[in-house]
């Protein structure tokens, strides 16, 4: 008999977010030495076993969806090459796209080169979000050292409800009661975009990626400290104040850039929850651009601490989703969701950092490692934020052309400049 | 294969070695040896591994011997009553014309013994609409109206034999009538306890249609048994509108309390 998963809330959201990026979430390990092929193996067809939906197709009968359990074998899942230019291969292999409608919904690599690995990684962003990724990653990397020293069975994954209402589970009572009658759309509309080319067939897409070294990390810290403002927030105004100079918009402009946010704070314990998406987002808004980027960065302070202080951060909306996705056929509550939703234009999302000794393999750390969100569409552009070993990685995702990459990178230089304005360089 | 055969033993050593047991035994074997199949056809090779994995997947094989029995004994009833259904259904048939005959001949009462007939057969389909609702209520979601229409069904059959038992039996059978509008509000009445029982989507939209209607009925009852006037009865049918204010305030005061709460938040 054919195995079917319940398509969760946020299952439904991210395909319907298939107007607006690939859902593909990246991942890219690299190592100085080369893995043990065979055990990594081993350990990918656990996780697929332990992790039935990485292994499902998303059937959406327009009447309601679920995931179809499917077979599939370790070679479509789990690649090994020897490529000349492995930064080159490693980025090809990470830009490609897995629809819904294939029966696996991770794909894994390994790339050789000189002695020398990267490890990489896509997934479908409706299976888990970027928080539930690196622990999958950090238990997929501790399973495979447990199996390669100890002869440990890989089967030690995370387990359970993938329901959107565990959300809930950390509040009292009465707290769940509020934050289940939630039903306010608190998102606003903005029209400030990042300014890219038009759609075109020719569009492909690309990863562009910048580094910050650990000396800026240590000096934002520092300055961060000063101003009363988290890393976070200081590249924040950063993206605010490089999107005004990027795009020439008025200084006198309101603006919004969304923040993505793990609602897994409002939960006691994640140990007994499958893996799934509990990501939400945050407006954080800038009246104006501000005099320079100091008073940018108090004015991304003041919105994002009127946040901080709501015990409900990112719940709002949810009930409403629910009952959307409840009372009407699939393919209707999509079209009623639709009028209601704006998809932010401009969006952050930190991943956070990345601990180097959980991604080690054999007792080996990663000499570099970032996790980067979906390929968006434009106009929609999505700035993801990883750090490992004190070196912070932005990365964007876009489907664009030449002319789309310089612009990302022009955005990236302007990030430079405004952080060095922000620590005195 | 072997390995499986070995873990299924280690771990049923507690249980009694019979004919169930091996039953038992069996069907782990197939559920395992398919598993531990696609395992191998997914390219698994250590068999250690599709070991752990298959023995963690099937959770405590002794405790599942309970689930077990459960199980075999719901699919050998429903075995029976895939025999039994039809069978039993004949022979009742056969039963009720034995007593339709038996009782008319002893009391030539033929005008009236027909009831058995109507009887017997609306009874039969009531137990087995109970059966189906029964059946539907396990069943998946999108099931449940079916069984809320079952349900009303039953509720109809017996207040209709109940009228017709009236206007056979009563002296006045224009008194009779009032069981009609009996059934629709013992219908409604039904119909939202299952809503409650099970939870349904929209009951409390079903709470507020319902409840003038059933006060219309009671209207209409009284008014005929002569309990209130046909002309200043009518105020009855407010109470089903005053019924649905006091919920709408109940659900109201429940909701305040978050209300309460989140502007304390604020």
């Amino acid at each position: 008999m054919k195995r079917r998963l319940t398509a969760e809330l946020w299952d439904k959201m991210h395909y319907l977010f298939r107007d607006f990026n690939d859902r593909m979430v990246h991942v890219e390990l690299s190592y100085d030495f080369v893995p043990d092929i065979d055990a990594l193996k081993t350990v990918v067809i656990c996780a697929f076993e332990k992790i039935p939906v990485l292994h499902s197709k998303f059937v959406d009968t327009k009447l309601s969806t679920y995931w179809q359990v499917m077979p599939y074998d370790i070679d479509e899942v789990f690649t090994v090459s020897y490529p000349d230019d492995m930064q080159a291969a490693a980025d090809a292999f990470l830009t490609q796209y897995i629809p819904p409608e294939s029966h696996i919904q991770m794909k894994v690599a390994l790339f050789i080169k000189d002695g020398k690995s990267k490890l990489c990684l896509i997934e479908n962003h409706m299976c888990m979000d970027g928080g539930d990724l690196k622990y999958f990653l950090e238990s997929f990397c501790d399973n495979y050292n447990k199996y390669v020293n100890g002869g440990i069975s890989p089967i030690n994954y995370r387990t359970g409800s993938r329901s959107y209402d565990d959300v809930y589970s950390g509040f009292s009572k009465t707290e769940a009661g509020v934050a289940q009658r939630l039903f306010k759309n608190i998102n606003a509309r903005d029209d400030h975009k990042f300014p890219l080319t038009a759609d075109n067939i020719r569009d492909i897409s690309f990863i562009a990626r910048k580094k910050f070294s650990e000396e800026t990390l240590i000096k934002l810290k520092a300055k961060g400290k000063e101003l009363g403002a988290t890393i976070n927030e200081l590249l924040l105004a950063c993206y605010f104040y490089s999107i005004y100079e990027l795009a020439v918009y008025p200084t006198s402009d309101k603006m919004m850039i969304s923040n993505a946010i793990d609602l897994r704070r409002h939960m006691n314990s994640v140990a007994d929850k499958g893996f799934t998406n509990h990501t939400a987002w945050m407006q954080c808004a800038v009246p104006e651009r501000g005099r320079d980027i100091f008073e940018t960065v108090k004015y991304v302070v003041l919105s994002s601490n009127k946040f901080k202080k709501d015990k409900f951060m990112g719940l709002y909306g949810l009930p409403l989703l629910n009952f959307g996705y409840n009372i009407l056929p699939h393919a209707a509550s999509e079209e009623i969701i639709k009028i209601g939703y704006s998809n932010p234009l401009m969006a952050m999302s930190n991943i956070g950092v990345l601990k180097g000794e959980l991604f080690a393999l054999d007792c080996k750390e990663p000499v570099d490692a970032f996790i980067s969100g979906a390929v968006k569409y434009k106009p929609f552009v999505l700035l993801t934020v990883t750090t490992y070993k004190n070196v912070i990685t932005l990365s964007m995702c876009v489907r664009g052309n030449d002319e789309d990459k310089k612009t990302v990178n022009k955005f990236f230089d302007l990030m430079e400049k405004n952080i060095n304005t922000i620590i005195g360089d | 294969m072997q390995k499986i055969i070995d873990y299924i033993e280690k771990s049923c050593s507690g249980l009694k070695d019979d004919q169930v047991t091996y039953y038992y035994k069996k069907k782990l074997l197939d559920g395992m040896s398919q598993r531990a199949d696609e395992m191998i056809h997914a390219g698994l090779k250590d068999e250690k591994v599709i070991l752990d994995l298959i023995a963690d997947e099937f959770g405590d094989i002794e405790k599942g011997f309970g689930q077990f029995l459960k199980d075999r004994k719901k699919q050998q009833r429903g075995k029976f009553m895939k025999v039994a259904f039809p069978v039993g259904g004949l022979l009742f048939l056969i039963l009720i014309f034995i007593a339709y005959f038996t009782v008319s001949s002893l009391t030539s009462a033929w005008d009236k013994t027909w009831l058995i007939i109507v009887g017997g057969i609306f009874a039969m389909i009531i137990f087995y609409f109970s059966f189906a609702i029964n059946k539907l209520c396990h069943m998946r979601r999108v099931f449940h109206p079916i069984a809320r229409v079952l349900i009303i069904g039953c509720v109809m059959l017996f207040m209709v034999f109940a009228f017709l038992f009236q206007i056979m039996m009563l002296p006045d059978e224009f008194t009779s009538w009032p069981t009609l509008p009996a059934g629709v509000a013992l219908s409604f009445v039904a119909d939202l306890i299952f809503a409650y029982a099970t939870k349904q989507k929209f009951r409390t939209i079903s709470f507020f249609v319902y409840m003038p209607v059933i006060a219309t009925m009671i209207y209409i009852i009284l008014a005929a048994y002569g309990i209130i006037s046909w002309i200043t009865g009518w105020p009855v049918i407010l109470i089903g509108l005053v019924v649905d204010l006091l919920y709408i305030f109940s659900i109201v005061m429940s909701n305040m309390k978050y209300f309460m709460y989140s502007k304390e938040a604020e």
